[in-house]
Formats: structure tokens, sequence, C-alpha cells
């Protein structure tokens, strides 16, 4: 039987992150806290709003007694007085990113990270585009997208932004290994946003499709060896939906959730670009 | 030397300079799709052997010489399948000849010069030149061209992406080639290895879409290669602005056996791309995408590729209808793509970080 913890989210955690929407597709371990978070009785998971300030923010909602928090699409900011915070409290952080947190990129989905890994080991180009609507600032995208490649697990030194205006973004990097990693950030309406992420090899390729979390679109996952093409297992659960059940599974096995370990090596990879 | 049988006058006659694997796995193929418009009637290679081997499957007169080709008034058409160096003196002398039209493969000259002398000779001749850019004959092209509407004002973002598995993979189910020459080792680590490389890459292989691209950006003159490097074994990352519009060039020749070849030309709330078939063998046209918000329209597959629709096209002027790409049309594509690749070339002497910049001939 699952335990259900309550879950309180204000107008903009709201707005990012869907949460009503998500607590109300997990009704046996999420409910809906009647509650302000900093009253008494403190909701046991608290939805925050991932604009400039996020870290405080969450960094309040422990300390007012919140057993964990998710943090919907964060944008770049140092993590490590939150990840003080929630150490000294025991408490949960969970980023629901855009792309990265998507189920297939989750750490349990083996398959996905044993195709990408082995795509890695024998790389010869790594070329991913971001599509966001216009609108937005056009380097949005580019914390979630380098997000997406930590938790592909890549290790990508020398970033340099090779170009960018109103539109678009264009970023040069390398693999450890000396295969060139170009990246592509759109704003445009006509497309749908997503992330994708190809890993050319010397004889074949890994690509990743990773879906707006805004429906629960599956992501794709495919790879191409000498032996033929796999099409990998799709599942239908948006980012959102993904990072709620990861927090109440954190939350309730006791476990501690990487999250801004991650975060803290994105910030490094966007930390080449402006050094 | 001759080994044709009767000709017929109802079909136009095709002389092909070179006959070495673009013309066995491209041309004579994709002719033999039209044997009811034109016939191969005379086959001219510096190599005997392989002038005789490839015109006998045909049933062509061969030579070794040029000027016996172009003298040959049993053909119409001139098609120039010959080194890079060698295309333009050919493409003028086929003008010259009075031949009724003129294939060149891309690219069509080395330089402006070169170009501006063919553009001169045309216009005096008045016999209609096409360059072997496939792609920009591809029905698939040429349907989303005519439902694009506004799109190419609103474009901000070209991107080109080729993946292809070696040459002969396809070559060998387009035909059986004779005198195929291998590919040079590479040294990776020596600038002029990459310089080739890269300038190759371009003007054998980005050389296919870059009229496309240039459909979409109007500043074309101003191009800026802001980044370019190598992909092994083969292939390049090239980044380039040309005015408002940012182009994002990929290719890599790896070992897989699955093409991949897309290009994309994406606005504020419209976008085109399209996926072409592989070079040399014939799995029809190109299908575009028109996409608006929530919207896709999709043009093809037809049944047939650019290098059909190429020789269709040639059939047509030939024949004294369609009309012909404009010389400044032709020449600005050179030009474009002759600053691409040298630019390119050049981020390799400029000594960028991690870039790289005898160019080594790729056909696709």
């Amino acid at each position: 039987m699952s335990t259900q913890l309550s879950v309180y989210a204000d107008a903009q955690a709201e707005a990012t992150g869907a949460v009503s929407a998500v607590v109300a597709s997990l009704p046996l371990s999420l409910a809906p806290a009647p509650f302000a978070p900093d009253g008494a009785g403190a909701p046991d998971i608290v939805a925050v709003a991932g604009h400039a300030g996020w870290t405080d923010r969450a960094s309040t909602a422990i300390r007012n007694g919140a057993k964990g928090v998710v943090v919907s699409a964060p944008v770049a900011e140092g993590p490590a007085g939150l990840a003080s915070v929630a150490d000294a409290a025991a408490a949960v952080v969970v980023l629901d990113l855009h792309w990265a947190g998507n189920v297939a990129l989750a750490s349990t989905s083996k398959n996905v990270h044993g195709v990408i890994a082995g795509a890695l080991k024998d790389a010869v180009l790594v070329d991913s585009v971001a599509i966001a609507a216009p609108g937005a600032d056009p380097l949005r995208p580019l914390t979630d997208q380098l997000a997406v490649l930590v938790q592909c697990g890549m290790d990508v030194h020398n970033l340099r932004m090779v170009q960018r205006n109103g539109n678009v973004y264009t970023v040069a990097g390398v693999l450890a290994g000396g295969a060139p990693v170009a990246l592509q950030g759109i704003l445009t309406s006509a497309l749908p946003a997503t992330a994708s992420v190809s890993i050319l090899t010397t004889a074949g390729r890994a690509d990743v499709v990773l879906p707006d979390p805004a429906a629960a679109w599956p992501a794709e996952v495919r790879a191409v060896t000498a032996d033929g093409a796999t099409t990998l297992p799709t599942l239908y659960e948006s980012s959102h939906r993904t990072s709620w059940s990861r927090v109440h599974s954190h939350i309730s096995s006791g476990t501690a959730a990487n999250d801004l370990a991650q975060f803290t090596a994105v910030m490094a990879l966007l930390n080449q670009l402006t050094s | 030397m001759s080994s044709q049988a009767q000709q017929s006058p109802a079909l136009l006659g095709v002389g092909i300079l070179g006959a070495g694997p673009v013309t066995q796995a491209i041309h004579l193929p994709s002719l033999a799709r039209l044997g009811d418009i034109l016939e191969v009637r005379h086959i001219m290679d510096v190599d005997p052997a392989v002038a005789e081997s490839v015109a006998g499957r045909v049933g062509a007169r061969f030579s070794t010489s040029m000027d016996e080709l172009l003298a040959d008034p049993a053909v119409d058409i001139v098609a120039i399948c010959s080194p890079h160096q060698f295309h333009a003196p050919q493409v003028i002398a086929a003008c010259r000849a009075g031949k009724k039209a003129v294939l060149c493969e891309k690219p069509f000259a080395m330089n402006g010069e070169e170009a501006a002398a063919i553009s001169a000779v045309s216009a005096e001749t008045r016999v209609p030149i096409i360059v072997g850019a496939m792609h920009t004959f591809d029905p698939g092209w040429l349907a989303a061209e005519e439902a694009w509407g506004g799109l190419p004002e609103q474009v901000h973002t070209v991107r080109s992406s080729i993946v292809l598995p070696p040459n002969p993979r396809f070559e060998d189910f387009a035909t059986e080639i004779v005198g195929r020459v291998p590919v040079p080792g590479r040294d990776s680590n020596d600038p002029e290895a990459l310089k080739a490389m890269l300038t190759g890459g371009v003007m054998g292989l980005a050389i296919h879409d870059l009229p496309l691209v240039r459909r979409f950006t109007p500043d074309f003159a101003a191009v800026e290669v802001l980044h370019a490097e190598t992909v092994s074994p083969f292939g390049y990352v090239i980044s380039l602005r040309a005015g408002d519009v940012t182009i994002e060039l990929r290719a890599a020749m790896n070992g897989t056996w699955e093409p991949c070849w897309t290009f994309e030309a994406i606005g504020d709330d419209a976008s085109l791309d399209i996926d072409f078939t592989p070079s040399y063998v014939h799995a029809g046209s190109a299908t575009a995408r028109i996409r608006t918000a929530g919207r896709t329209v999709t043009l093809g597959p037809f049944g047939h590729n650019g290098y059909e629709g190429e020789w269709r096209k040639l059939a047509e002027l030939a024949g004294g209808t369609g009309q012909p790409p404009s010389a400044e049309t032709l020449i600005h594509d050179l030009e474009f793509a002759l600053a691409i690749a040298e630019a390119a070339a050049g981020r390799v002497d400029a000594g960028a970080p991690h870039d790289a910049a005898a160019e080594q001939e790729v056909n696709a």
C-alpha cells in the first residue's frame, strides 16, 4: 500500500508544473494539502516554480518542514546552498526538468542508458536540437538541453557559443574521446517542443527524442547497429508525473535523490560557456 | 570506335564525358529509365578500357577524346562527369560545339572567373546548361517549392544533415562498377588533410543542398563561416550565418547501413523539412512536410528522384521547351559553395581550438 503524501503548490508552481493534474493521476500516492506551507502542519511535499530564486524558495519550504520539494523547470542557479539545507533536513529535492526528467532517461531505464552508453563509446558525432516556442529567452532551452546531456551521461568538454540571436543558438563542444558535439536551440511554434540527441557512431547511431511535458507524449529511442535497427519500448508519461513519482518513491523509501548533483554538473557546463 | 546499332531519330542522343562511378551508377541507370526520350550514343573516358566497357553496356560509341565526342552529330546533349578541374573548359567546348543542352556535374566551375566565362559562352551560343545538384530537381523539393507560400520570408534557421554509408553500398546496388579508384587513407592530424576533407565535403556533399539553402538566405553573399570541424572518418560540422539566417551543415559518412539525408528550413510559425532518398539508387523522390502549429502538409514521395529529374529537364530543354536556370542562379550557387568551402578550410589555418577547417573529391 502506497503511503499518501500531501502536496502544496502555489499558483506559479501549479502553472509551471501542472501539479493538480499530476496529483490527480497519482491518487493513492499524493493528495492536495488543504493548508499553506508556512502554517502549522506543513505539507509533505511542496511544489516550487523554477524561475529565478527557486533555490531560496525550495530551502524555505524545507526549513518549514517539507519532506520533499519538486522544482518545476528550474533556471540556471547554483544549487549548493539548497543541497546543504536538504542534507541537513534529510529532505528530498527533485527537479522536474523539461526533457531530462522524462521517464526514458530515468536511472531505472537501463535499456535506454545501455543504448546511449554503447553509442557514446563509439561516437563520431553528437548532434542535439532543442525546440522551444518563440517569445521565450532564446537561451532558456539551453539549460534544459545541457541537462539532457548530463542525464545521458555525456562527458562534454570545451563548450563554446558559436552564435546566438533572438531565434537560435549554436554551441560546440567535444566528447572526452574527441568526437564533436553540436548543440542547437531553435525557437519556433511550427514544431513540437522536443529535444533530440543523435549520437552517430562508426557503424550506426542512437537517437533519443524527448517530448514536451505538456502532454504524456512518449519519448522515442532508437538504435541502429550493424545488426539492424531497434526501437525501444515507449512509456506514455510526462516528465511532470515521472518527477512526482520519484519524489514519492524517495521519501517513502528514505533514499536520496541525486538531482542537485546532476544540476551542479549542468551548471558546470554552463560555466564553460561563460568562462 | 562503335558498337552502336541503329539509332532512333525520335530520341535525343546523349554523350557523356567521363565514365567513372558517377556515370556508371547515376547517369546510365537514370537514362535507362528514360529510354523513350533519351538514348546514350557516345561515351568518352581517358581510360580506353573503361570507355569501351561502359559504352558497351548501352550500345554506344566510345572514345578517349572530348573532341571526338563533341564532333559526333548523333550527340544532342552532353553530360560532363569528368574530374572537377575539367568541368569549365568542357562545358564551354560543348556549348561551342553547338549541342542542344549541357549537364555539368557539380561543381560546374572551380572559381568565379570560370563561372563567368561559362555564363558568357552560354549566353552567346544559347545552349542551356544545368548543374547536377540533384536535389534541386527532386520532385519532392519542387512540390514543396510550389506549396510553401511565404515561408522563405520568415525562415531564420536552415539545417542540412547528411548521414550516408560509404558510396559503394549504393553504387553496387545501382550498377556493377568498373574502374573504381580506392578512397585514399586520411591522416586526421594533418591540417592539409583536414582542409581537404572540409573542402571536399562542401563541394562534393553539401553542394547538393546549398542551392536549397540559398533559397532561404537572401543575404547569401554575406555568408560567414563561424565554426568548422571534421567528423571521422569523413564528414563535417559547419556553422554559418548569412544575414539573419543561421545555417547548420552536418555530414557523416560512417559505416552505417541506414542513410538519413534531411533538410530543414524553420521560421517563427512555419517550417519545411524534407527527407531525401540516398544517392545513386532510384528509390523515388524526397518526402517534404510543410508545418505550421497543429497542421502538417506532406508532399510526396513521387516515383522518381532528382537524377532522373535532371535528365527529364535536359530532354525538355534540348527539345526547345522548358526554362533553364538562369546563369546568375548558377553563378550565385557556385559562389555560395566556394565561399563556404574556402572559409571552412580557413578555420584550420585560423587554428581555432578544436576547429578544423589538394580538395578531396567526394560525390554522393
